[in-house]
């Protein structure tokens, strides 16, 4: 039989057959004795049969066109263009950015609601300062707000366009923060929110690295790792997570996004909206409205 | 082949074994909590820990149950989306008070008190008549949206020819309080 015969092979050529394709073993190193004769023949003709297989299973895979797995895959939460593991989210977060006044009163009641300790945060609102000479500045809003905060501002007459971009837990469905906890003290709850079980935490901080939002944070106070949970225990009741309930102008919208009545299903079906770094694939739940490149 | 008679090695062998796993078998399960993996890779008991933490930040509507004319008072108004809490604090001594006050009369309910500068008083009942109040929203600052209400108050006032010096009221000489005109 020749290896050459078949269709797959032909293509390769004789160095990728390997070495006994080219008959070179009848010429020495394969000293066998006359008795043993037929159960080496079939151990070679068995060495030939896989190694062509394998070969042309593997030159199929640098076919154009071929794929080795499914190419067909599954949409990303609230639609869009994304890639991932198929989920279907019950809750959503929609940031809207041209509503934020950034008067802080989120971050007020986040500290408040959750007894996140001084100089921390779960949440906190940047601001992007576009000047007319192409600088883009970014600072934080105070939790106060800027009135009598003593903070120099920004002249009007300088800027081109500035805006307020609140942060918090992208809830994501693929979450590599989750992924890395070694005490499972990370926990993506059956609503889909991602907890810390304080508990268990140990404080390693693996998934405060973990985060590519940095919105993970080891707690001064507890000395294990916290983060924004949308507030799980007032949505477990009914309840608005403690920015939303906060925000005046309504630039934060939380709901169920499986419930197509729901104010924020209505939104994101009417409204175009991005998420934070979505060429990581980590498959953000939170949603925003006028994001711009610059936004991280 | 030499027969291999010397088996006491092997036993000693497998005696440590099984002892080694007997250890890791009663380590695992003093280590592991009972309910660990039953809805998922975690402590399953986690999730009720975490939702038994009390809401602190009340909603409007626990305050309008009791206070219905300040409802009235501000519905279908600018700063109907401001919330009570933003001006009177969370309130949560008060509000537990008042539940207490519903069944025994005898509970009675201390009156507000003066706003001490910081928007974090947790437990008490406050009434911030401060214009730091307003312009923590107010105050023109860049980055705001362009159709929101913006306060330069130097200008504002010189606009309404008030006088010097300001007070922190000042704000409240004008505008009202639930019932505050644009």
């Amino acid at each position: 039989m020749s290896l050459f015969e078949l269709p797959i092979l032909s293509t390769l050529g004789p160095a990728a057959a390997g070495g006994c394709a080219s008959g070179g073993c009848g010429t020495g190193g394969c000293g066998t004795a006359p008795a043993e004769r037929t159960s080496e023949s079939s151990r070679r003709e068995f060495l030939k049969t896989a190694t062509t297989l394998t070969l042309g299973a593997m030159s199929l895979t640098l076919l154009p066109g071929v794929t080795a797995g499914d190419d067909t895959l599954p949409l990303p939460p609230h639609g869009g263009d994304g890639h991932g593991p198929a989920a279907k989210p019950m809750y959503g977060f929609l940031i809207d950015t041209t509503k934020c006044i950034g008067a802080g009163k989120c971050l007020t009641a986040c500290r408040v609601e959750n007894a996140v300790p001084d100089g921390q945060s779960r949440t906190w609102v940047e601001r992007y300062v576009h000047y007319k000479d192409g600088r883009v500045e970014v600072d934080l809003v105070p939790e106060t707000g800027y009135a009598e905060s003593g903070e120099v501002q920004p002249a009007a007459e300088d800027v081109l366009r500035a805006y307020f971009v609140p942060k918090l837990c992208n809830q994501c469905v693929d979450a590599p923060c989750n992924q890395v906890c070694p005490v499972h003290a990370s926990i993506k709850s059956p609503e889909g929110i991602e907890l810390v079980d304080t508990d268990r935490c140990i404080g390693c901080g693996y998934c405060v690295q973990a985060c590519p939002y940095g919105i993970r944070f080891m707690n001064h106070d507890t000395g294990v790792a916290d983060k924004c949970n949308w507030c799980y225990h007032r949505v477990m009741r009914n309840e608005q997570p403690a920015c939303v309930e906060a925000c005046p102008t309504g630039a934060r919208v939380f709901g169920r996004v499986d419930d197509p009545d729901s104010e924020i299903s209505k939104r994101l079906a009417t409204v175009p909206t991005n998420v934070l770094k979505q060429h990581l694939g980590t498959l953000p739940l939170t949603r925003y409205v006028g994001l711009t490149d610059e936004v991280t | 082949m030499t027969s291999f008679n010397d088996t006491r090695h092997l036993w000693a062998l497998g005696a440590f074994l099984a002892a080694v796993g007997l250890v890791g078998m009663v380590v695992r399960r003093e280590m592991v909590p009972d309910d660990f993996g039953t809805k998922g890779p975690y402590r399953a008991s986690a999730l009720d820990d975490i939702a038994a933490r009390p809401s602190l930040f009340q909603a409007d509507a626990t305050c309008h149950a009791c206070h219905e004319s300040v409802e009235h008072e501000r519905a279908g108004k600018p700063h109907e989306a401001v919330r009570c809490a933003h001006c009177h604090g969370l309130a949560v001594d008060h509000v537990a008070l008042a539940r207490r006050g519903a069944e025994d009369p005898t509970v009675t309910l201390p009156p507000a008190a003066e706003w001490d500068g910081d928007f974090l008083t947790k437990a008490d009942l406050y009434i911030s008549k401060d214009r730091a109040t307003c312009l923590s929203c107010h105050e023109a600052v860049v980055g705001m949206p362009a159709d929101f209400k913006k306060i330069d108050v130097a200008v504002h006032l010189e606009e309404q020819g008030a006088s010097e010096p300001l007070s922190r009221e000042t704000c409240f000489e004008c505008h009202g309080g639930h019932d505050t005109a644009p």
